[in-house]
């Protein structure tokens, strides 16, 4: 018989019944509810789809027989494709349950909510096209950036700035990798390059990242660097994208991280010391030049009971929530 | 730079080839001591016998000043004992080599990393121990006398005591355990097959009558008997059943409850002690008490409030009170003659208490000060007389355990 995963559950038991209203910026926009990924592929087998709507709208009911007993929620209401400016307005107007907040949400304080946080599994990071062959074009864009002003001013301190693949709290060594600006150094690097191979095009597929693009490329111009900044382009010389920690295990995590930016696969690491060296042979040339480790941050309702509703990979779990009765 | 010493792999391959073999197991370490004179052996082997180093210390990890002294000690006194030489930061001349160690930590493992520098070379190497987990448990004062009786990983839903012995029942298996060498042993187990999976926030209830034992589980009933003095002590047979369970409240008040079976609480149906049955609202949980002769049923609902009853369960109306779900019945000889113990509310994340209360003019009175938990409470049962028994899962261990509460009268 298989073992209860059983939560925390309170002096105050929990409800049985109620929807939770879920808004998120993604926009799915495939013609079946998704069965892998994130987020919405996390809810069955607790919660099973019956209602899609792509890209726009779906709703989730409570199993009978999931595993470790029906959830207490009767349903999920997922609003897709929402801008992260009307999440915060709906949950602080009790139109929403959990929303997603950027960085300047997440500080603002209001009483009408409560902030669930992951660990830091969002990695910011740079990644060169195979057109940049000269290495110290790619060394001198990593010693350019200002990853503390931009921590501080546009991230709002929310996660941590970091010259590894895999944040702190999963390696333990990634301060070893170095993160500060170092601009002169830059400059000597491309002292001797002609204007064209100074010139480079930068694409933000995330407009959520255009603030933090257009910084990175005003670092660039102060070490030597032209940077063009547009959304998405196949012939981009480089791009600024999200990539995601998806295990606790760190081997496992640098591995999926280094398939995901299409760097080589690195041998397989049994020690810390030799996750580090791993770690630092798939840096080496600066093909990749990580930036931050960012959280997934959500704002949520005061009436959704029963803990934390995400892991600290961010993975949503939202069976043994409920929610106060009206 | 991030590249490795250059021009020193050769020359570290060729040094550590005699180093001992436990010194280069990276991940075999025990903890901080042979971790810190691991590294130091190799620090020396590269650095070379009789060279001075400056050695910078930090802690980024969650481990004390204690810890890290000791971490420090040990890497000094190996450093020395291998032949290298300590120089302060204002050393004359400055020391050739540099060797910064960090204190870290990551999800499963404590690390020292070592970056020894030359000049613009570098060497990295991270040792590494095992984390374990805190476990203090807080002993609060206690005004309601509670005893902690015993711990477990898996959930606990009840505990109860037959003559010399302990059952335990979790959502697997009920336990009967025997008192050897003042430790509990378990003597015998037999495990629990529902039909259907268990409910969330799953409940249980065990109700012993001298050598019988049953055992309420939502949609099934066990029932068997139990004798520690006999091998193997405890026979037990569970059917699918939606009898009601029994609710006993201090030693004179019963009440039987119809259980919903996919659910967390009592569907309403009940049956009072003189046979009468009524359908009333879900309840969580129900306590008897005394007030001025009559007996006052007390039902923590479903909807959050607390109902009061007559002994009939006809509703008198709500009482104000901020309790929790949970309310179990007692006893003692004092404060009125019964009393009601009742949870906090909360949303299970936060620590929690359980305090006698007697009711006046049908209003709660506090008897007693708040008895302290390291966790919510997951189960509070009447267990006759003063005593009760509150399972709570500690949120520091995430471990469970069971307490009895006795209301003392001295």
């Amino acid at each position: 018989m298989a073992l209860l995963a059983v939560a925390a559950f309170p002096a105050t038991r929990p409800h049985y019944g109620g929807t939770l209203r879920i808004e998120i910026r993604e926009s799915v926009e495939v013609p079946d509810p998704p069965q892998t990924g994130r987020n919405l592929a996390q809810l069955p087998p607790a919660f099973a789809p019956t209602l899609w709507e792509a890209p726009s709208h779906a709703v989730y009911t409570a199993d009978d027989n999931a595993p470790g007993g029906r959830p207490f929620l009767d349903a999920i209401e997922i609003q897709m494709a929402r801008r992260l400016a009307d999440q915060s307005i709906d949950l602080d107007l009790g139109k929403a349950d959990l929303v997603e907040l950027d960085a300047n949400e997440s500080r603002r304080a209001a009483p009408a909510r409560k902030v669930w946080s992951s660990a830091p599994v969002r990695l910011l990071i740079l990644v060169f096209g195979r057109r940049i062959e000269d290495a110290r074009i790619r060394e001198a864009l990593a010693l350019a950036v200002d990853r503390s002003a931009i921590h501080n001013v546009l991230l709002q301190r929310q996660g941590e700035v970091s010259g590894g693949l895999l944040p702190q709290w999963l390696s333990g060594y990634a301060f070893l990798f170095p993160v500060t600006q170092n601009a002169a150094r830059a400059r000597s690097l491309l002292a001797t390059l002609p204007a064209p191979a100074r010139t480079l095009s930068l694409a933000v597929p995330d407009p959520a990242n255009r603030r933090i693009a257009d910084r990175i490329a005003l670092n660039a111009r102060d070490a030597g660097l032209i940077l063009s900044v547009a959304p998405l382009s196949s012939i981009a010389d480089l791009r600024l994208i999200e990539a995601r920690i998806a295990s606790s295990d760190p081997a496992r995590a640098l591995s999926a991280l280094a398939a995901a930016l299409a760097l080589p696969d690195p041998p397989r690491s049994d020690s810390p010391e030799a996750l580090y060296a791993a770690e630092r042979n798939l840096l080496d040339g600066f093909r990749v030049i990580p930036l931050f480790h960012l959280p997934d941050v959500y704002g949520v309702n005061p009436r959704v009971k029963g803990g934390l509703g995400i892991t600290p990979l961010g993975e949503w779990r939202f069976e043994n929530l409920w929610v106060d009765r009206p | 730079m991030i590249a490795a010493v250059k021009g020193w792999h050769a020359v570290l391959s060729a040094l550590l080839f005699f180093i001992p073999p436990a010194a280069t197991a990276a991940t075999a370490d025990e903890d901080a001591n042979s971790a810190a004179r691991e590294l130091a052996r190799k620090t020396v082997a590269l650095a070379g016998k009789g060279e001075t180093l400056l050695v910078i210390w930090r802690n980024v990890s969650s481990l004390g000043p204690a810890e890290w002294n000791q971490a420090r000690a040990a890497f000094e006194a190996a450093l020395k004992e291998s032949g290298g030489r300590l120089s302060d930061a204002a050393g004359t001349p400055p020391a050739p080599f540099e060797a910064r160690l960090t204190l870290s930590e990551n999800r499963t493992q404590y690390l020292l990393v070592e970056e020894l520098r030359k000049g613009d070379d570098r060497q990295v190497w991270i040792a590494s121990w095992k984390r374990t987990g805190p476990l203090s448990l807080t002993a609060p004062a206690i005004t309601l006398e509670k005893n902690l009786v015993w711990e477990q990983d898996e959930p606990m839903l009840d505990v109860a005591f037959p003559a010399g012995a302990m059952l335990v029942l979790s959502p697997s298996r009920l336990t009967l355990y025997t008192r050897q060498a003042a430790q509990w042993t378990a003597k015998h187990s037999v495990p629990l097959a529902p039909a259907r999976p268990w409910p969330r926030d799953l409940r249980g209830r065990l109700r012993l009558n001298s050598a019988t034992v049953q055992a309420y589980l939502p949609g099934m009933l066990c029932g068997g008997t139990v004798d520690a003095a006999l091998d193997p002590g405890l026979s037990l047979t569970c059917r699918p059943s939606e009898e009601a369970w029994v609710l006993e409240s201090g030693s004179r008040a019963l009440l039987l409850g119809a259980f919903a079976p996919a659910r967390n609480y009592f569907d309403g149906r009940v049956t009072s002690q003189s046979g009468q049955r009524k359908t009333i609202a879900p309840f969580y949980s129900a306590a008897a008490v005394e007030e001025q002769g009559r007996t006052l049923w007390l039902l923590a609902m479903v909807d959050g409030r607390t109902q009061m009853f007559d002994a009939t369960l006809d509703p008198l109306g709500a009482l104000s009170a901020a309790w929790g779900s949970d309310l179990a019945g007692a006893g003692a000889r004092c404060g009125g003659g019964s009393q009601v113990l009742a949870t906090r509310p909360g949303d299970g994340t936060v620590l929690d208490a359980v305090q006698a209360f007697a009711i006046v003019d049908r209003a709660p009175a506090a008897l007693t000060a708040p008895a302290e938990f390291p966790g919510p409470v997951v189960a509070l049962w009447s267990s006759g007389g003063a005593a009760a028994m509150a399972i709570v899962r500690n949120l520091a261990t995430g471990k469970y355990e069971s307490y009895t509460l006795t209301i003392s009268c001295s």
